[in-house]
């Protein structure tokens, strides 16, 4: 049983191995043949060729997060229509309404956040008193 | 292809749940001013409408949604419970959030989907099913346990939950997975035997993981240590909710596997045997040493957990599983009343934010409140476990099991841990009835949303200990329903 | 079977009056009061028609009821009492009612609480004495360890709440260990009567399959129980709790504590440990000789504690200690003359140890110490109380034509059937008994009036004679015509002896002793239970006693 196992996954563990080993082997090549010659400025995080202004590792605003949050929930989300599409025919109307449900489910949580002022980049006063 | 009508009428209260939650979460931010009372008639009024409506389920017992689910007396007990706990915790925190200052419909929307996890935990047939509803009751209430967000303690028990219990849903995701190697099926029912000779050890090794994740859930020892630090960050009702709800599920999901999935019994029993020993006996000791309340009732609920793993045992071991099945049932509907009653009372009594929660606090409160002193001394020796209390019944019947199953030592070191138990309990009697007063701060008001739910869990507390024909004649059907091994 | 329910009526009185109690508004507290006496004296009341109702000579339980409670489990609302537990349930409603009475004024505050504890504890204790299913039992036997628990907590005096804690801790750990004996029973006796049978927790059911138990589970089950009884007797090494609980409890508590709480143990100890002595001949005498070491050991200890005692109230605790000494004494010489002289034992101990710490209470009342070193000369300003107290001491040292007496002298004689040692033994505590209660009363009572602040105290006022008097009467009467006591105890002691003991009745000694063997015993019964059954009795025993296969009770039975 255990050789079968080895067999059916042997082409995608040489294909991982030659991978990993492509790129190491081009890292550590372009390490040892290249040419060096650090200064002060080459050695700064990179910044779109401005000299940094401060620490990189600074507080962002929580409004970044909560897009990122809100733009994997939405994302993630948008996946499952994938699967679904291709099914689609087969499902025909229960296929349909089930969607439907799932996407009203969304629709309400996108309702929720809109009227939460999770959208708004830069809410009103007033706004921000009723998010806390 | 459309699921048939029965089918969605099982999942009724289920439905219920989640509509009224999304309702919820949609008119909050449409309402103003004076909205508290709106949101919480509404949570309630869905909290009791699903525990009404768990009588589609009870009379139209069978498996639904092809297999995922199973109807059956067992998931309809549990699903009372976790129903009757959501509907009492979403009263009781009403006057807990307003004084609080953080009354949100989002709480009571979270309290009813934790609920909904609950309840797909006590009616999962079938491994995914379970899992969804783990993580559904699990990650609302992560939020709800740092609800209190401006207190630094809120937002460590959040933290903490969140991540111990992340990992425990790993391990118990990795469990379902070698299951589903060792037996090529994540439904129950059908693992039966492992369908590949040679994988014996793949499916002790995923019902092993399985166990420690659903023992994070439970509070049993070796994985009891985030309990204290969760339950004393949380705010109370939350606590509340916690104590008995997840845990009920938890314990019924553990109840369900043992009872379906033959090699689970065997396997897990001296796991078993040794967690309940050892939860017992971490919790009391532990627990004797508390000056918080909280800490104490937090150190508490890990005992009651080692005493309902007893009757886990029994059941494991014996082949009259209903017997333990039946006890761990009726412990967990006397344990749930008894300890929500324990910590909404304490939510009530704490004070603006909590600040009044020493034991030393409660110094002659039979004298500031007689009545609220009584009722929390009732709970307390329900907790005990003194006759014509429930806690009292719910430990006969334990013992019951575990001598019927020959577990006597086990049902000594219960009898041991009694006694243990009662040195803490009665410490907070003494601090209530036998000192006197010197607080500087008036007595907390008992809102009556508050004493309503106090009524009805110290209600249920003479009940459930004077005449248990009843639920125990439930509780022994529930764990008839079960596909026996 | 018709089914009374006075029975029922006794028990619940008590908590009717709990639950009235409740709803008494708490700014009248002396309505509190006047309805917890009320409530106390009716309990004694509807307990009288016991006494006429209650037909001596009848062998079993009497004034049976018997509901369905918990049938999955096969508990029972079973009630029903025989002789031994009527006498002790009418101490309970009669100390009941005067220890209520007695707190009139000796408790102050929140007196709405206590009366509702006491009116709770009583039918606690009342229903230990008359479940009849081991079930109803245990939940009587714990529930009665929270109000007293509340009592000394919350009433006592100085170390209470250590004292409180003790007893709630001693009390727990025995009755935990009991409860698994209890379910061990009740699954063996279940194997044993076969798989058709129900499970149940009748007490009589389950005690009579104990014989089939094998000697191993016998000598398990024995020590189970005796743990739970033994604390509360309680028995020498695990006396350390009363002390301190009789001592720190208000005076009614004390009072009920040694009147009543004690002789649960006892009485738990022949209606259960009896039965469930092992069969085996050798591991029964083991055992028994255990127990009557610990009996004698606790008789000679309790005593010499005494003598050390500066404390009036924790000297009368640890006399305690000593009498119960002779209760188990008498209990485990398995004979008819010592658990009949065990059990009036009992109620003598209740009687005076009660009156006793009446006493107590009435000088607390006065000048708020227990030392005895504050009093001295108290005769003459108290002449009265100094005569009442006297017939107290005198009927606890067991002087003759007093109660005392009567109880001891019968636990000897049936001690002294079995062993001549143990009896020697036994009596040296009588001896030091005498000797610390007469020095306790000489340096109370006798002597100039030392302290000046005993000068002037009241002589006992009209409430304090009510809670005293009848008790003196009482003592009296045992003392001078115990034979109605006797008569109510002869049938139950007999049944339990034939039972555990049936080699008794027909062996030389009883004969010296002039013991009725068992047919003759019966007969005795029958003639005197009614006229209408007289001429069957008179015609019936020769048809048994043909058949009898022990010619000796035939003889003696004929010659009588």
């Amino acid at each position: 049983m255990s050789g079968n196992l080895a067999q059916a996954y042997a082409p995608l563990l040489i294909h991982l191995l030659v991978a990993l080993g492509l790129s190491a082997i081009l890292l550590i090549l372009s390490s040892l043949i290249g040419q060096h010659r650090p200064t002060r400025e080459k050695m700064q995080p990179y910044e779109c060729g401005i000299t940094p202004v401060g620490d990189a590792r600074e507080p962002f605003d929580v409004k970044f997060y909560l897009v990122a949050m809100v733009f994997i929930l939405f994302d993630v989300e948008a996946v499952f229509l994938y699967p679904w599409a291709y099914v689609f025919r087969e499902l025909r109307w229960f296929g349909f309404t089930e969607m439907l449900l799932y996407i009203l489910i969304l629709l309400a949580g996108y309702v929720y956040l809109w009227k939460k002022g999770a959208l708004d980049w830069n809410p009103s006063k007033t706004q921000r008193d009723r998010q806390t | 292809m459309f699921p048939p009508r029965q089918d969605v009428l099982r999942l009724m209260p289920e439905i219920i749940l989640s509509l009224s939650g999304i309702l919820l979460m949609l008119i909050e931010p449409f309402l103003s001013g004076a909205r508290r009372t709106l949101i919480v008639t509404l949570a309630a009024l869905g909290s009791g409408l699903a525990l009404v409506s768990t009588i589609y389920p009870a009379t139209l017992p069978g498996t639904a949604f092809s297999g995922l689910l199973r109807i059956d007396g067992f998931s309809v007990f549990v699903h009372v419970v976790v129903e009757a706990v959501a509907f009492l915790v979403i009263i009781g925190s009403a006057d807990y959030l307003d004084r609080e200052k953080i009354q949100h419909g989002e709480y009571y929307a979270l309290v009813l989907f934790a609920t909904v996890g609950m309840c797909v935990m006590a009616g999962a047939a079938e491994l995914m099913t379970a899992f969804v509803g783990l993580e559904t009751s699990s990650i609302s209430t992560y939020i709800l346990a740092g609800y209190r967000r401006d207190v630094p303690r809120s937002n460590e028990s959040a933290m903490k939950y969140f991540l111990l219990g992340s990992f425990a849903t790993a391990f118990f995701l990795y469990g379902i997975a070698l299951l589903y190697g060792a037996t090529g099926t994540t439904q129950l029912a059908r693992m039966t035997f492992p369908t590949t000779p040679g994988r014996e050890r793949l499916l002790d090794l995923g019902l092993g993981l399985m166990l420690v994740g659903l023992a994070f859930k439970i509070a049993a020892a070796p994985f009891q240590l985030w309990t204290p630090d969760v339950y004393e960050g949380a705010p109370t009702p939350v606590t509340a909710l916690m104590a008995s709800g997840p845990k009920a599920a938890a314990f019924a999901l553990l109840l369900r596997i043992l009872a379906t999935v033959g090699a689970a019994g065997t396997f897990w029993f001296w796991a078993l045997w040794v967690s309940a020993a050892l939860t017992m006996f971490v919790g009391n000791l532990a627990a004797i040493a508390q000056s918080n309340v909280k800490r104490m009732l937090a150190y508490s609920s890990i005992s009651h957990a080692g005493y309902i793993l007893v009757a886990l045992a029994a059941a494991a071991a014996s082949d009259q599983v209903e017997l333990g099945v039946a006890a761990v049932l009726y412990y967990l509907a006397v344990y749930a009343l008894m300890k929500l009653g324990a910590f909404i009372f304490v939510s009530q009594l704490g004070g603006e934010s909590e600040r009044h929660m020493e034991i030393d606090d409660f110094r002659g409160l039979a004298v500031r409140q007689p009545v609220a002193a009584a009722c929390f001394a009732l709970f307390l020796l329900s907790l005990l476990g003194l006759p014509v209390t429930s806690g009292f019944l719910g430990k006969f019947y334990i013992f019951n099991a575990a001598l019927a199953s020959r577990l006597i030592w086990l049902a000594v070191l219960l009898a041991i841990n009694t006694v243990i138990a009662a040195f803490y309990y009665l410490r907070v009697i003494v601090v209530m009835y036998m000192r006197q007063p010197n607080q500087t701060w008036p007595p907390a008001p008992m809102p009556w949303a508050v004493t309503f739910v106090l009524s009805i869990a110290a209600a249920g507390t003479f009940y459930l200990g004077l005449f248990p024909g009843r639920v125990m004649a439930l509780a022994t059907q529930a764990a008839l329903s079960l596909p026996g091994r | 079977m018709n089914q009374t329910h006075i029975l029922s009526w006794i028990l619940f009185t008590p908590l009717i009056g709990a639950i009235v109690l409740l709803f008494v508004p708490r700014q009248l507290d002396n309505a509190q009061r006047v309805i917890g006496n009320v409530f106390g004296f009716l309990g004694l009341a509807v307990s009288l028609p016991l006494i006429w109702r209650f037909q001596i000579g009848t062998p079993g339980y009497q004034f049976r009821e018997n509901y369905d409670w918990i049938p999955s489990i096969g508990a029972h609302y079973s009630l029903g009492i025989d002789g031994i537990s009527f006498l002790l349930v009418m101490l309970t409603t009669i100390l009941g009612a005067i220890s209520i009475l007695s707190s009139w004024s000796a408790i102050q505050n929140r007196k709405k609480e206590y009366y509702i504890l006491f009116l709770l504890l009583q039918t606690g204790m009342l229903g230990v004495f008359m479940a009849l299913d081991f079930f109803l039992f245990y939940l009587f036997w714990e529930v009665m360890l929270v109000p007293m628990y509340f009592l000394i907590g919350v009433w006592g005096s100085d170390r209470r709440l250590y004292a409180a804690i003790k007893f709630f801790l001693y009390t727990l750990a025995g009755s935990v260990l009991m409860l698994l004996a209890i379910l061990a029973l009740y699954y063996r006796a279940h194997e044993v009567a076969g798989a058709g049978a129900a499970y149940t927790f009748d007490i009589p059911t389950s005690l009579g399959a104990v014989p089939q138990f094998s000697t191993t589970l016998q000598r398990i089950l024995f020590w189970g129980f005796f743990f739970a009884f033994a604390i509360k007797v309680p028995m020498f090494p695990f006396h350390t709790w009363l002390p301190d609980a009789h001592t720190e409890a208000p005076t009614a508590g004390s009072v009920i504590l040694a009147g009543v709480l004690l002789k649960m143990g006892t009485y738990g100890f022949i209606r259960f440990s009896l039965p469930l002595l092992p069969t085996d001949a050798v591991a029964r005498q083991h055992i028994i000789n255990i127990l009557m070491v610990l009996s004698v050991v606790g008789i000679i200890y309790g005593a010499l504690v005494c003598l050390m005692q500066k404390d009036m109230k924790k000297l009368i605790a640890y006399s305690s200690v000593s009498h119960l000494g002779f209760c188990t004494l008498g209990i485990f010489a398995l004979n008819p003359h010592g658990v009949s002289g065990s059990v009036i034992q009992q109620i003598n101990h209740g009687i005076s140890t009660g009156a006793l710490f009446l006493i107590v209470g009435v000088l607390y009342e006065r000048r708020h110490t227990r030392m005895i070193s504050e009093y001295g000369g108290l005769s003459t300003p108290m002449p009265n109380f100094a005569a009442i107290y006297l017939i107290a001491t005198l009927s606890s040292l067991g002087l003759p034509l007093l109660n005392g007496f009567i109880g001891e002298f019968t636990i000897l004689s049936g001690v002294f059937q079995v062993s001549l040692r143990w009896t020697a033994w036994a009596v040296v505590g009588i001896v030091l008994g005498a000797a610390y209660l007469l020095w306790l009363y000489q340096r109370v009572m006798f002597g100039p009036v030392t302290n000046p602040m005993n000068e002037h105290l009241p002589d006992l006022n009209m409430r304090e004679y009510a809670t005293l008097v009848p008790l003196m009467l009482l003592a009296f009467w045992i003392g001078i015509y115990p034979k109605p006591l006797f008569r109510v105890l002869d049938v139950p002691v007999r049944q339990i002896v034939e039972q555990v003991n049936p080699g008794y009745y027909n062996s030389a000694t009883a004969q010296r002793w002039g013991e009725k063997p068992p047919v003759a015993a019966a007969n005795d019964a029958a003639r005197t239970e009614s006229d209408s059954t007289k001429a069957l009795a008179a015609s019936a025993p020769p048809a048994i006693i043909a058949a009898s296969s022990e010619p000796i009770a035939v003889n003696t039975a004929e010659k009588r």
